[in-house]
C-alpha cells in the first residue's frame, strides 16, 4: 500500500514536472513575451519598447535559466537601476537586501500573476475556493440524482420508467454545458421569456449563495454529468439485476425492495464509483465554461483569464494544481475501489 | 463694453473674438464654450459673453449615503500617464483628480487650477493653483505639484506615456524631457507654461484621463498600493477581473465641497462582466447592479424595455476601420482607396450600429469639431473599386479583416466584409475575444480601433495620423499632412483652421487611412434611483456628482 502511494505521487510529481516544462516553453515564445510586454506597459508601445521593458523586467535570462528561477534552483533575477534595485524576489514593499536569493516553489514561492497582480498562491486559493464552492453544490445535485435514476431505470430493463428515464439521461448528456446554460438563462432568468425565477449572473454568488443566485450555474454543469453516471449506474444495475445470485434470492421470495437495497445496490455502485471519480478532474474543464458564462470567478474562470494574457507564473501554477487534482482524485478512486470490491488486492 | 469675470479679471480679447463668431454663426455653442474656457474664461461669464445663462444642471437636492454599483472592467492599475483605457482612470479618479474638468456640454472648468489664462497669440499660460487643496496625506496641494506633474507629463522616454505627445510644446525635442524654463514656478499658487508655438490643446489635453494628478512621492508603480491624492475616496478593494471598490475617504476634507458640492455617494463598487454586453444584461436582470457602463446597440431598446433610465451623449466617438499601410497589401494606396470605394458608411451605422449615430467621412474629423470643413460627399461605386482592384493586382487577394468580439465593433466589420464582398473582393473575418485581441492589436494589418471623442477636431489627428507617434497604429507617414496639422495647431480661429482643414481632412480621403464609418451617440443606463451619472462623452466618472434616492 505505501509502495503503491509511493509510486503514484512520483508520477504526480514527474506528471507535473514534464507538463511545466512544456506550458513554460509555450508562454515564452517571443509572440507571447511581447504580448506580456503590451499589457504591463501599454498596449501601444513600439517593438524597442518591447525589448526593453522585457530586458528590464527578467525575461531578458535564456529561458532553461528562467525554468530554473521559477522552480527555484537558480537565484532569481536582480537588475539595478540608478534609483532602485528590483528583483524577482523583491516583492513591493520589501527593501533588497531582505529578499532571498532564490524564491521558486520549490521555495513555497508561486511567484506574481502578471495580470491580477497579486501573488499566484492568492490567485489560485481564491480561484479554486470558489470553484470548490461550486463543485460541491454540483455534486450534491448530481451524485444522488444520477444514482437514483440509474438505479430506478436498471431495476427492470426495457420497463416503462426504463425507457422514460433512459430517453432524460441521453438527452442530458447530449447537450453540452454552453447550450445548456444559454438556454436555461434564456428561459429562467431573462425578461425575454419572463420567467425570471433565477438570475443569469451569479456574480452575487461570490459574497453570498442564494438559491435564486446559485440555481442556474449548479445545474448546467450538474445535468450533464447527472445523465452520464445515470447512464453507467443503469448498465452496472441491469448486470447485476441479471446476475445468477439475484435470481436465487427471487426463487427465496425476497421481496424486489430488499433484493434491490440489500443485494444489488452495492454490487452496482462499483463502476458508477469510478466514473464518479473521474468526473473531477472533467469538473475543472466544465467549470471553464459555466463560470464564464455566469461570469462567477472560480478557477476555471483565472484559466482563461490566465491563458487569454499569457500570465505565465499562473499559467504554471494552474497546471501544477490540476495535475494535483486530476492524480489525487485517481488515487482516491483506486482505493476507494478495493473497499468496494474485495476482490482487488492494490499490491 | 469690457466685460470681467467672476475674479474680476479682464476677459481674455479671444474669447470676445469667439463671442462675436457665435453671433454670426461661424463658431457652435459647444465650440466657444470650449475655446473660451480654454483661455481662461470662467464658464459662466462664456455663457453670459453669448447672452446666456449658465445652464443649472440638479433640479432635485442630493442625498448623501449609499452605494452605486456600476458594470466595468476592473484592469490591472499603472502609472496614470500610461493609461491606455478610460476605465483605468475611472478607478483613480476616485483619489486622483485632474486640473481641468470637461464637462459633457463641452466646457472645461478648474478643478485643481483655480483659473488659467492664456496670452493673445496662445504660446504662454499662465495656471492658477486653487487655494486650500490638501493632499489625503495632509500636505498642502502647491504650485511645485502641478509643475512637478507636467514636467511628468513631458517625459517622452517613458514607455507607453501618451500625456508626452500631448504636452508636445513643452517638450524637448533632443532630450525627449520637459524644456528648460519651459514650466516655471513664480510664486506658491503660480505656474507659468511657455510653449515653443501657439497651442490651443494644452488646457484640454490637461482634462484628458491620462492626466491623473500625483503625489511627488509616487514612484511609477501601481497607484493603488499608496494612494495618496487630492480626491474625496479611497480604493477599498482592487480586484482585478473581478471588482474595485472606492469609499469615502472620512478623514480627510474635500476641497470640492465647498466649491461644487458633494460627494454623496458612501460607496461606488465596479463590477467586471468582462466584454460581453450579454453578460452586463444578465448581472442587470439579477439586480447585481445600479448602473451600466455603457449601453451598446441592441441593448439600448433592451435596457430601455427594462425600465431603467437611459442617458445619452453626442459625441465625437467613433470606430476607424483601418488599414496598416506597413503591411502588404495595404502599402499600395490603390488597394485601400478600393475598399473604400466599395463601402457605403450609411450600410455599416445601419447594420453596425442600429443607426445610432451619424455618417462620417472616412477623415476623422467630426461635424461637431469646429473646424469641421464640408467635403464632397463620398463616392460608393463597388464596380469601380473591383476594377481598381484588378489594377493594382489584388484581384485575388484574400483579405482578412480582424476586430474584437465587442457587439458594435464586431457587426461594424461585419458591415463592411459583407459589402467588400458584394464588391467581389475574397474577405476573411476574424473575431477574437478581448484578453486576445489587445495584446496584439496595432500588429494587425486590417482591423477596427474605438476611438473616443476629443473635444477640438485637430487633437485626434495629433495623437493617430501624426508621423510616428505613439497611437498611430495606421502607420500613416506624410509629411504634408504632418506640416498642416502644425500649421492648424496654431491657429486660434476657426474659419481660418477650417481652409486648411479642408486640405488635411482630404489627404486622409485621398490617401486612404482609415474607414471611418459614423460618429456614435454613447448610451448608460442607471435605475431610477440614480442621479447624477449621466453618460459623459469622454467616458469619464466624476464621482462627486453622482448620488443615490434611498
Amino acid at each position: 500500500m505505501l509502495r503503491f502511494l509511493l509510486t503514484r505521487t512520483m508520477t504526480m510529481v514527474f506528471t507535473a514536472f514534464c507538463l511545466t516544462i512544456i506550458v513554460f516553453f509555450l508562454t515564452n515564445l517571443a509572440p507571447n513575451l511581447e504580448k506580456i510586454a503590451k499589457s504591463e506597459a501599454g498596449s501601444r508601445i513600439s517593438d524597442a519598447e518591447v525589448e526593453s521593458w522585457l530586458a528590464r523586467n527578467g525575461y531578458g535570462d535564456p529561458m532553461i535559466h528562467r525554468y530554473g528561477q521559477w522552480l527555484g534552483v537558480v537565484p532569481g533575477w536582480v537588475i539595478e537601476e540608478e534609483d532602485r534595485i528590483r528583483g524577482r524576489c523583491i516583492r513591493p514593499g520589501m527593501a533588497p537586501e531582505d529578499a532571498p536569493t532564490f524564491c521558486g516553489i520549490l521555495q513555497g514561492d508561486w511567484g506574481r500573476s502578471t495580470v491580477f497582480r497579486q501573488d499566484v498562491s492568492q490567485v489560485i486559493a481564491r480561484g479554486l475556493n470558489l470553484t470548490a464552492i461550486l463543485m460541491f453544490w454540483v455534486m450534491v445535485v448530481m451524485v444522488p440524482g444520477a444514482l437514483l435514476v440509474g438505479v430506478l431505470a436498471g431495476m427492470r430493463e426495457g420497463s416503462r420508467t426504463d425507457r422514460t428515464l433512459s430517453t432524460v439521461s441521453i438527452v442530458m448528456t447530449a447537450t453540452p454545458e454552453y447550450v445548456s446554460g444559454v438556454v436555461f438563462i434564456t428561459v429562467f432568468a431573462s425578461s425575454a421569456v419572463g420567467l425570471r425565477w433565477f438570475n443569469g449572473s451569479a456574480t452575487s454568488a461570490m459574497d453570498q449563495i442564494t438559491f435564486v443566485n446559485f440555481t442556474l450555474p449548479v445545474l448546467t454543469i450538474a445535468l450533464y454529468g447527472l445523465g452520464y453516471i445515470a447512464r453507467m449506474t443503469r448498465a452496472s444495475m441491469t448486470e447485476v439485476m441479471t446476475a445468477q445470485y439475484i435470481r436465487t434470492a427471487r426463487l427465496k421470495g425476497v421481496s424486489f425492495p430488499t433484493i434491490v437495497t440489500r443485494h444489488a445496490l452495492r454490487n452496482a455502485l462499483i463502476a458508477p464509483f469510478t466514473v464518479i471519480m473521474l468526473q473531477f478532474p472533467w469538473l475543472l474543464n466544465g467549470v471553464v465554461i459555466v463560470e464564464t458564462l455566469f461570469n462567477y470567478k472560480g478557477f476555471g474562470w483565472t484559466l482563461v483569464e490566465a491563458a487569454g494574457n499569457n500570465d505565465i507564473e499562473l499559467l504554471l501554477g494552474v497546471s501544477v494544481v490540476s495535475v494535483f487534482v486530476v492524480l489525487v482524485t485517481q488515487l482516491i478512486s483506486d482505493i476507494g475501489y478495493v473497499f468496494l470490491n474485495p476482490r482487488i488486492r492494490i499490491s | 463694453m469690457t466685460y470681467h469675470d467672476r475674479t474680476g479679471t479682464a476677459i481674455h480679447p479671444g474669447a470676445r473674438l469667439y463671442a462675436r463668431e457665435v453671433q454670426e454663426g461661424k463658431l457652435s455653442r459647444r465650440e466657444f464654450l470650449v475655446r473660451s474656457t480654454a483661455l481662461g474664461v470662467s464658464a459662466s461669464a462664456a455663457y453670459g459673453l453669448i447672452g446666456l445663462n449658465a445652464p443649472v444642471a440638479a433640479q432635485e437636492t442630493p442625498v448623501s449615503g449609499g452605494t452605486l454599483r456600476m458594470a466595468m472592467e476592473t484592469r490591472g492599475q499603472k502609472d496614470p500617464r500610461t493609461w491606455d483605457w478610460s476605465e483605468l482612470a475611472n478607478f483613480g479618479r476616485g483619489w486622483l483628480e485632474y486640473l481641468v474638468e470637461y464637462n459633457a456640454d463641452g466646457s472645461l472648468r478648474g478643478m485643481l487650477l483655480e483659473s488659467w489664462e492664456a496670452n493673445d497669440d496662445a504660446t504662454q499660460y499662465t495656471l492658477k493653483v486653487r487655494p486650500g487643496v490638501t493632499w489625503n496625506n495632509g500636505d498642502a496641494f502647491t504650485s511645485a505639484d502641478v509643475a512637478h506633474n507636467i514636467t511628468r507629463w513631458c517625459d517622452s522616454t517613458v514607455e507607453g506615456n501618451s500625456m508626452a505627445a500631448r504636452m508636445g510644446t513643452l517638450v524637448d525635442p533632443d532630450t525627449g524631457v520637459a524644456r528648460d524654463g519651459a514650466i516655471e514656478i513664480v510664486d506658491d499658487m503660480t505656474v507659468v507654461l511657455t510653449l515653443t508655438e501657439p497651442d490651443i490643446t494644452i488646457i484640454v489635453g490637461m482634462a484628458d484621463y491620462p492626466a491623473a494628478v500625483v503625489h511627488q512621492s509616487y514612484d511609477d508603480t501601481d497607484p493603488t498600493l499608496n494612494p495618496i491624492g487630492t480626491g474625496p475616496y479611497l480604493p477599498e478593494q482592487n480586484d482585478v477581473g473581478i471588482r474595485q471598490v472606492l469609499v469615502r475617504n472620512e478623514d480627510h476634507t474635500w476641497w470640492g465641497t465647498e466649491v461644487y458640492g458633494g460627494p454623496y455617494l458612501d460607496r461606488i463598487v465596479y463590477i467586471d462582466y468582462g466584454t460581453d454586453p450579454a453578460a452586463v444584461l444578465a448581472g442587470a436582470e439579477s439586480g447585481e447592479i445600479d448602473a451600466t457602463y455603457q449601453t451598446t446597440g441592441d441593448f439600448v431598446d433592451i435596457f430601455n424595455g427594462l425600465g431603467w433610465v437611459q442617458s445619452e451623449a453626442v459625441t465625437a466617438s467613433t470606430v476607424c476601420i483601418r488599414f496598416n499601410q506597413d503591411s502588404e497589401p495595404y502599402t499600395d494606396v490603390r488597394v485601400r482607396n478600393a475598399i473604400q470605394l466599395a463601402v457605403d458608411n450609411n450600410v455599416v451605422l445601419e447594420l453596425g450600429y442600429n443607426d445610432l449615430g451619424v455618417v462620417a467621412e472616412n477623415h476623422h474629423v467630426c461635424p461637431i469639431h469646429p473646424e469641421y470643413a464640408e467635403l464632397p460627399p463620398l463616392e460608393v461605386d463597388p464596380a469601380a473599386a473591383e476594377a481598381a482592384l484588378d489594377e493594382a493586382g489584388h484581384g485575388d487577394t484574400e483579405f482578412e479583416l480582424i476586430s474584437v468580439d465587442d457587439a458594435w465593433q464586431s457587426s461594424s466589420c461585419d458591415a463592411v466584409a459583407a459589402q467588400m464582398r458584394d464588391a467581389g473582393m475574397t474577405v476573411r473575418r476574424t473575431v477574437l475575444p478581448g484578453s486576445t485581441f489587445w495584446n496584439d492589436w496595432t500588429k494587425y494589418p486590417f482591423s477596427a480601433t474605438e476611438w473616443n471623442m476629443r473635444p477640438l477636431g485637430v487633437q485626434v489627428l495629433n495623437l493617430a495620423y501624426r508621423s510616428g507617434v505613439a497611437w498611430n497604429e495606421t502607420a500613416f507617414a506624410n509629411a504634408e499632412f504632418d506640416a498642416l496639422l502644425s500649421q492648424a495647431n496654431s491657429i486660434a480661429d476657426a474659419d481660418e483652421r477650417r481652409v486648411i482643414m479642408a486640405d488635411i481632412q482630404r489627404i486622409m480621403q485621398d490617401e486612404g487611412v482609415v474607414i471611418q464609418p459614423y460618429w456614435r451617440s454613447l448610451y448608460r443606463h442607471t435605475t431610477a434611483n440614480v442621479h447624477g451619472a449621466e453618460k459623459h462623452p469622454t467616458f469619464e466618472h466624476h464621482h462627486y456628482k453622482w448620488w443615490m434616492d434611498a
